[in-house]
Order: C-alpha cells, then structure tokens, then sequence
C-alpha cells in the first residue's frame, strides 16, 4: 500500500510542475504584455512602463521568475488582484466554499440517481427500462448544460415559481458567513427559514452541474454490472442460496463499483468546469464565476491563481480517489 | 424414494420459435448417500441440466419438467423464497473454475460464513467456529491464518477446497460437482476427488460428479448416466456400463481411454464435434459421428428404451461382444 | 452470413441478396463491409448517421435553405413568437430574435459554423495528436517521456478551464476558440496514438519490415499507423460532439463566435435574458447543440462497438 501511494505521488509530482509552468507561461504568451493591458487604452510613458517592469520583476531572464513564481506558490502567494488590489489567494479562499457546496451537492445528485439507474439497466438488460434509462443518459451526456441549466430557470422558476432564479440565499436574510457552507452556516444561524431559502436556492444549480455526471456515472455502472453478473462467484453467491437482492447489492455491486469510483474521481473535473457555466448562469459566488469575470477584465493574476488551483484540486482528488481504489479492491491493497 | 427425481427436464434458449434444446427430456433419479456420475463431452448439456436442478438458469432459458422433486417437494412449482432456502443448504454444488468461483472483494471467512447465516443464523462466534472446523475438515493447512485471507492469495487447489467447505458449509443431503478438478493441476486432481468422495462417505450425503472424464467416474461413480447434445444416452450401474457398453457413443468414449489402447499406435477417437444450436441432425443426434449409423438413424430419432437393465437411446444397442443388435451389417451406411 | 436465411419480400432486394451471397462466396466480406454490417444492426447508431447526414445538408446548402439572411433585422417583428402561437407573424416560422432575426434561418447557418468548428477542430487535432504520439510511441526514450508529461499536464486540466486559458491568451474569437479546443483535444489523441504504437511495434509484421530495410518514415505512416485507426475513428467522432459543446459553451461565455455570427451559444448568450419572456429564442438554439452533440454520440458508441473486436459476437 505504502508502494502504490509513493508510486502515485512520483507520477503527480511532474504534473505539479508543469502545471506551474504552463499557468506560468500563459502571462508571457499574451501578444501585449501585461503591463501594458493593466494601463489599458491609455498610453503609458517609457520612465514608468521601466519601473512598473522592474516592480513585477518583468526585465529579469524568463527561468529566474518562474522560480521566482514557483517559490511564490509553494509559500501561497499566488499574486494580487489587478481589480481588487486583493491577494488572488485569499479571493479565492473565500468563494471556494461554494464552488464546493455545488460541486458536493452535484456529485452526491449524480451519484444518488445515477449508480441506482446504472444497475437497474443491468439487471433489466435489453429489455425496455434498459433503452429507455441508457437513452436518457446518453442524453444527459450530450447535453450543453448552459441550456439546460436555461430550461430549468425557464420551467421551475419562472413558470412554475418554485425555486429562485440566482443567488445562494434570499436577501431577506443576511447570515454571516463563518465556514462558507450556506447550508451550514443557515442551519447554526438564528435566522428562521434562511436553511430551507439556501436549499432552495441551491436545487436547480444542483441538477444543472449534476447531470453530465449522473450521465457518465450510470452508463459506467452499467457497463461494469454487466461484466461482473457474468462472473462465477455470482453463481456460486446464488448457488448459496441468497436472496436476489443481496447477491446484486452485496456481491456484484461491490466489484462493480471499482471502476466506477475511478470514474467518479474523474468527474470532479468535468465538475469544476460545469461549475464555471452554472455559476454564471444562476450568479453562484463561486470560483467559476470569479474566473469568468476575471476573463472579463483581464485580471491576469486572478485567472491565472484561479486556473492553478483549479488545477491543483483535481490532481489531489484524482489521487485521493486512487487512494481510494487501493481500499476498496483487496488486490491492490495487499500488493507491496 | 429418490431423494432427487428428475423426469422429463428440458432446458431451452434462444428465441420461442427456433429454441436451442441445451437439454432434451433428460430424466434420473439419485438417492441418499449414492454417487451419480454424469459423463459428457463438453456441450452436452450436462452443467446445464445440474444448473437447472439449482434453479440457476436465467430469464432467457426455460426450463420445463414433468417433475423436479427433491426429498418429496416439488421445486418447479414451490416459491422462490422457499427454494432458496433449499438451494445452498440441502443442495450444494460446486464449480468448475476455482478461481473465479470466490468473490475477490471478500475475505474467505466472510464467503463461508454468509452461507451459514443465511440458512442456519446462530452467532458470529458459532459460525466462526463452524467455519473454522470445516477449513480442517476440506484440508487447509493452518486455517486460521486463512480465514482472513483474499481468494487471490489462494492457489487453485487452495479455492477449490474453500468452494468445497461453502458447499458443504450446511451439510447438504445433495452435493452436486460440475467438473470440479477440471482446472487443477494434475497432481491436485486426485487430492480433490479422494476429499469430496470421504465427505460424501462420511455424512452419507449424495453426490452428482459431472465430468468428461471416465475413468474417473468409473472409480467413484455407484451409477453413470452419459449424456450427448443435451440428450441421455445410457445409464445403468458403473461396473455394468464399463464391463459392457450398450451404446455405440459409451463404446468409443470408453475406446477412447488411454488404458483401453494399450496396443494401438494412437488412442482412439471419435470424429467429428458436438452439435450446436445450427447443425442438430434429423435423426439420431449422433448419427454423423456413429460407426454403425444407417438410413434409419440418419432419419428417424430413436427413444430412451429398456435393454438389459439400462436406458439406452439407440435403435441397435450393443450385444455383450460390442456389436449392434438387430441391424444386418449391409445395411450400414 | 445472416441474410442467405431470410427470405426477402420483394423481387429487387432478393436479386440484389444473391448477387451479395455470390460476392461474397467469392471472396469474404471486406473489411468496411463488415463494420458496416455491424454498425447498421446498432439502431441509435443509425439514427445518429441519419441527423448527421440531414445536419451536413443544411450546413452544406444553408444559403439557399434558409429563408432570411441570418442577420438581417427587421424592425417590425421584434421577439415574434413561432407561428403556432398567438401574435406571431406567418413569416417567421421559428420567430425571430429581439433585433428581428429570423430565428430559423439563424439556426441553419448556425449548423455550417458549428459542422466546421467540429470538423477542423478534430482534423487539425487528430493530425497534430497522430504525429505527437507516433513520435513517441516510435522512438522513445526522452521524447516520448517529454511529449507524455506534456499531455498529462494537460489533462490535468478540466478542458473548457483549459480552452478558457489558451483563448484569455489568443483573445475571444471564433478562430481561437477552435485553434483552443484543438489544442485541448490534443492529448487524447496522441495518448491513443501512442498507447496502439507501442502494441504494433512488437508485432512480426513490424520487424520484418524493418529487416526489409523500412525506414522511420515508412514505418511510422505507411506500416503502423494504419493497424491504430479505428480507435481514432472513434475519439474522431465522439471529438467532434465534444468540440461543438465546447464551442457552444465558450459562444455562450462569450469567448468563443462573436455576435452578430449565428452560432448556437452565442445565440443562447444573447438570448439569455428573456428567460422569463421568449421561450422560443432559448430553446431552439439549445435543442439544436442538443440534437448534433447526440447524434455524432451515438454515431460515436456504435462505431466502437463495431470497430471493437471484443464486442463481436
């Protein structure tokens, strides 16, 4: 075990620095360089466009601000804020929490309706709950969720006007935010009724980033159930004499899932950039949001931290997620 | 009476107008504490027609019999509850890949012990205690320590005796092996036949040994039913059978042993393959592969009738010197 | 050889069986024939081949389907409602836009922008991907550890964070937002490129062609490349549906097709504050990327379960 996960950490740690290096580069790739796009439309002069470059440390050679930068980033200095003056780091601090309560209440949407449809077109395999659940999915897998997310808005909110169109809480209540969690901080908050406003608020978000995933994840089960009822061990679990339910929600489910955790771990990134058009859409204070503003303004920094960490946390799933895998499937446990 | 009766089990797949027959109105019977070998090349239909007796045959197989009793009861018309309750504990079987007959998530303890929960309850200590007799009792060293092992810490012969003590976990009146040495290592093979054949003497429970291979029934076996394409062919006591085959396939099988072709450069074989769901012939199922096939059996298909004491579906059963009865040798074709 | 058993009804089909049952008495069925077989028994694979031939003939003939200029405004017919609908105006079948476009004819050269953006994004990757990956597969050592760790960096990233990044460097447009999810496609192709290379390189037929005195060339193109196409037939076809998502959604964040171009999502960006009002003018766009994304899916799962020899049964 110990093996796999050194083995797991050398294979992340090139990664980790050729993401640096590419966020590090995408600055010095702009045709203008930044100096100039800060100033804008207006001209700049010469004797400040010297000082503003040795002030961003812009005249020295490329490899010494990439260390430069890399060190920078090792200590959490990823920068300040062209707009904001603000360390992009502590920003993004901020907002991460609901990118987070998205992308959970996502993942758990998909992972809730999604494996449960998985298996049931396994075991109705070819007849018509099986067409019509991988239909569906198929379906959810094409969909362009910036649309989808549209039609939601469109038919529950304002025809039906039974969730709120945007935002993560009512602005009849103003709650002050102690772990970022809406969810949590409504639920140990006084305010009555402030906990149901941000699960309300939160339901159609949900469903819009949750999709793709659901999509992704039910097509997998079922591709992996199907493999394992071929088995000999079900057999012999039936053989046994157990109840159908248990040899496919105990035997075969277990074997099934292996796969499909490592493809779970790989929604977090289809996730975040789900995230980035839901958030637009429903005005979400989150990380996707913050990005595509700072597209927006060409706030530099802020893009780039934002992309680096970004970055950053779909690697630490993705290897969270193998370390997982290690647990779940007694073979590569034991293996040394 | 027969603690097992089968009469008349037919097993069928495919689509409703042109089914594939896997077995065709195949009837035996086993009683307590006998041996029953069911001998076969592959495709005969024999795994099959033990898989139906377990009720292991999925949604696009059939299966229909005159009657499918066990000790008595009915399991063709009795809940499927109830005959889950019967399936693991007084029928237990065991399968040809030792290997991947154990779920690889679960440690062997947890494999054994859900049989016994399931049909017997009783605490987690007794039926750790149970589980631990019966790892000595199939013959795994040190079985403490391998309580808690992965079926793929196992070698073959290893997961064999494990499947072995699921099997036999509730002591079942009726053990069905379906070519249970067939993976193993030569030098195995032997080890785990003496061990089913003690288990079977010393709790006097039946035994159904499915296998290709004769003479290893010929040992074991108290009575040999021999099946070919889903149909049977002869049965009839083990020593009668091999003194003297009525049918011409039980010839050639038997022709077939190595220690029957002392003497002959080459062993013996029998042309041609099994026939599959496209290439069933008219006539006798075997016609194109017997020796002593003719017009009729190439037309006409011949029942399962009385000669001698067996069952023998043939037109022409053979006579104490090996040659067909009532058939003039002009007229073979 | 199924269709020497079934009896066909008319006399023209049964002619053109036997003449089929000969060919292939002679020799056996050629390989394309073959997946063709395989593909056309997949029901939702054909059905996809069916919208994708319908969606390349309006592309292809949009200028004289399309009944309007896509933008041309008319100031008279604001946010009309399709003509099913109260207050419509019988021009517009599909209604029209809040500058006055008809929506209709918008969408059927929103099918040409979104055919090309799917067919060069994947041309242009496929062949950059294909090079990168022989490269790597072929000769090893360094270049395949520098090309690979490259690629792996790569997909590191979610990929319209990643295309966001490379078009916040290139600057919003039509052309760079293809040249960006070109580049993010890149990695899939030269990972399968490479991964079906390093399986041939060891095959018989591979060394004696080199014995015969191939050279690097030769065996990289004319011997190996061949024996890795289907998979990348394949991630060709599911690429194009991804590209034209990818598009749609930069369109939609405004990154990508720049108004007044009639491209799928930058229609929906536009259309996207009468969400509570017009109905038609963000449905239709939507449905449209919908109805492409899936079809080029589902012309994508039954090419793999055709060109897939283990799915055969």
């Amino acid at each position: 075990m110990l093996g796999f996960l050194l083995r797991r950490l050398g294979d992340v740690i090139p990664t980790f620095f050729g993401v640096t290096i590419l966020v590090f580069l995408m600055i010095h790739l702009i045709p203008s360089d930044p100096i100039q796009m800060r100033a804008g439309e207006r001209s700049i002069d010469p004797e400040r466009y010297a000082e503003l470059q040795k002030e961003y440390g812009f005249d020295r050679p490329l490899v010494v601000q990439y260390f430069d930068y890399l060190g920078g980033v090792l200590q959490g200095d990823l920068g300040e804020s062209f707009v904001t003056k603000r360390p992009v780091i502590e920003e993004f601090a901020t907002l991460f929490p609901a990118t987070i309560e998205l992308s959970i209440a996502g993942i758990l949407f998909a992972v809730i309706i999604g494996l449960p449809l998985g298996v049931i077109a396994a075991i109705n395999r070819g007849k018509w709950l099986d067409h019509l659940t991988m239909s569906l999915s198929l379906t959810g897998y094409s969909m362009p969720i910036f649309w989808w997310a549209l039609l939601l808005i469109m038919f529950f909110s304002t025809t039906l006007g039974w969730t709120p169109v945007s935002g993560r809480l009512s602005i009849m209540y103003y709650i002050e935010p102690t772990t970022g969690f809406m969810l949590i901080d409504t639920l140990i908050s006084d305010e009555k009724g402030a906990f149901i406003s941000a699960l309300r608020h939160l339901i159609l978000p949900t469903i819009a980033l949750g999709t793709i995933p659901m999509a992704v994840i039910a097509r997998m089960t079922r591709s992996s159930m199907l493999e394992v009822l071929g088995e000999e061990y079900i057999r012999v679990a039936r053989a046994k004499g157990l109840a159908p339910m248990r040899v496919i929600m105990v035997h075969a489910l277990r074997n099934a899932l292996i796969p499909v955790i490592t493809v779970i771990g790989l929604q977090v990134g289809v996730l975040f950039a789900g995230a980035i058009l839901t958030e637009t859409i429903f005005s979400w204070p989150g990380i996707g949001k913050w990005i595509v503003e700072a597209l927006n303004r060409r706030d530099y920094p802020t893009i780039q931290g934002g992309i680096l960490m970004i970055a950053f946390v779909v690697m630490g799933v993705n290897l969270l997620v193998d370390l997982m895998y290690g647990v779940i499937n007694p073979r590569i446990r034991h293996k040394r | 009476m027969a603690l097992l009766e089968v009469k008349n089990l037919t097993v069928e797949f495919g689509s409703e107008d042109r089914p594939f027959r896997a077995v065709d109105n195949v009837s035996y019977s086993v009683d307590r504490g006998e041996v029953l070998g069911i001998v076969g090349e592959s495709g005969s239909g024999k795994s099959v027609s033990s898989l139906a007796v377990m009720g292991l045959i999925d949604f696009p197989g059939r299966v229909t019999a005159d009657s499918l009793t066990f000790d008595g009861q009915d399991l063709l018309t009795m809940s499927p509850g109830k005959r889950r309750a019967i399936t693991g504990k007084d029928i237990g079987m065991i399968f040809q890949d030792p290997m991947s007959a154990l779920n690889p998530c679960f440690t062997v303890e947890a494999q054994i012990m859900e049989a016994l929960k399931v049909h017997e309850g009783g605490s987690k200590k007794e039926r750790r205690e149970r589980t631990l007799d019966l790892l000595n009792q199939v013959g795994i060293p040190d079985p403490k320590s391998r309580m808690t092992a992965y079926p793929h810490q196992l070698s073959g012969g290893m997961s064999q005796r494990i499947v072995i003590a699921m099997a036999i976990a509730c002591n079942p009146r009726l053990l069905i092996a379906d070519e249970p040495t067939t993976a193993l290592d030569v030098t195995i093979q032997a080890q785990i036949i003496d061990l089913l054949l003690k288990l079977q003497d010393d709790s006097d429970m039946a035994l159904i040994l499915i296998t290709h291979d004769l003479a290893l029934v010929s040992e074991a076996a108290d009575r040999i039913q021999v099946m070919y394409a889903g149909q049977l062919f002869e049965s009839g006591p083990a020593d009668s059978i091999f003194a003297a085959p009525r049918h011409p396939y039980t010839q050639a099988l038997l022709e077939a042993l190595p220690e029957r072709s002392e003497g002959h450069d080459r062993l013996r074989t029998i042309p041609g393959v099994v026939p599959g769901q496209y290439d069933r012939p008219a006539g006798c199922l075997l016609a194109p592969r017997c020796r002593y096939a003719n017009d009729r059996c190439v037309a006409e298909r011949p029942d399962v009738g009385a000669y001698n004491g067996r069952d023998v579906r043939c037109f022409y059963p053979l006579d104490d010197r090996g040659q067909p009865t009532g058939q003039t040798t002009g007229e073979t074709v | 050889m199924t269709n020497q058993n079934t009896q066909s009804s008319t006399p023209e089909t049964a002619a053109a069986e036997v003449v089929a049952v000969e060919d292939q008495k002679i020799n056996p069925p050629s390989p394309f024939m073959e997946t063709w077989n395989y593909f056309r028994k997949n029901r939702g694979a054909y059905v996809g081949l069916i919208v994708i031939c319908f969606i390349l003939f309006m592309a292809a003939f949009a200028q004289w389907i399309a009944p309007f200029d896509p933008i041309a405004q008319d100031r008279t017919a604001f946010l009309k409602p399709p003509i099913w609908m109260e207050g419509a105006d019988p021009r517009y079948i599909l209604g029209t836009d809040a500058v006055g476009r008809d929506i209709l004819s918008r969408l059927i050269h929103g099918a040409q922008l979104s055919v090309t953006i799917g067919v060069f994004v994947v041309i242009i990757s496929m062949i950059a991907g294909i090079v990168l990956g022989l490269v790597a597969g072929y000769f090893r050592g360094w270049i395949e550890v520098g090309i690979m760790r490259m690629m792996d960096t790569m997909l590191a990233l979610p990929s319209l964070i990643m295309a966001m990044a490379i078009v916040a460097i290139l600057g919003p447009g039509l052309e760079n937002a293809m040249l960006a999810i070109a580049i993010v496609q890149l990695p899939h192709y030269v990972r399968l490129s490479r991964a079906s290379v390093v399986s041939e390189l060891n095959k018989e037929y591979v060394i004696a062609s080199q014995i015969a005195g191939a050279g690097h060339m030769r065996q990289m193109f004319v011997n190996i490349l061949p024996n890795c196409m289907a998979p990348l037939i394949v991630q060709g076809t599911l690429g194009i549906s991804s590209a034209i998502l990818d598009a749609a959604a930069l369109g939609f964040l405004g990154l990508g097709a720049q108004p007044p171009l009639p491209e799928w999502g930058t229609m929906l960006a536009e259309a996207r504050e009468f969400v509570g009002s017009a109905w038609w003018v963000i449905t239709f766009p939507g449905l449209c990327i919908l109805v492409t994304v899936l079809a080029f899916n589902l012309m994508g799962d039954g090419l793999r379960d055709a060109l897939d020899p283990k799915m055969k049964r």
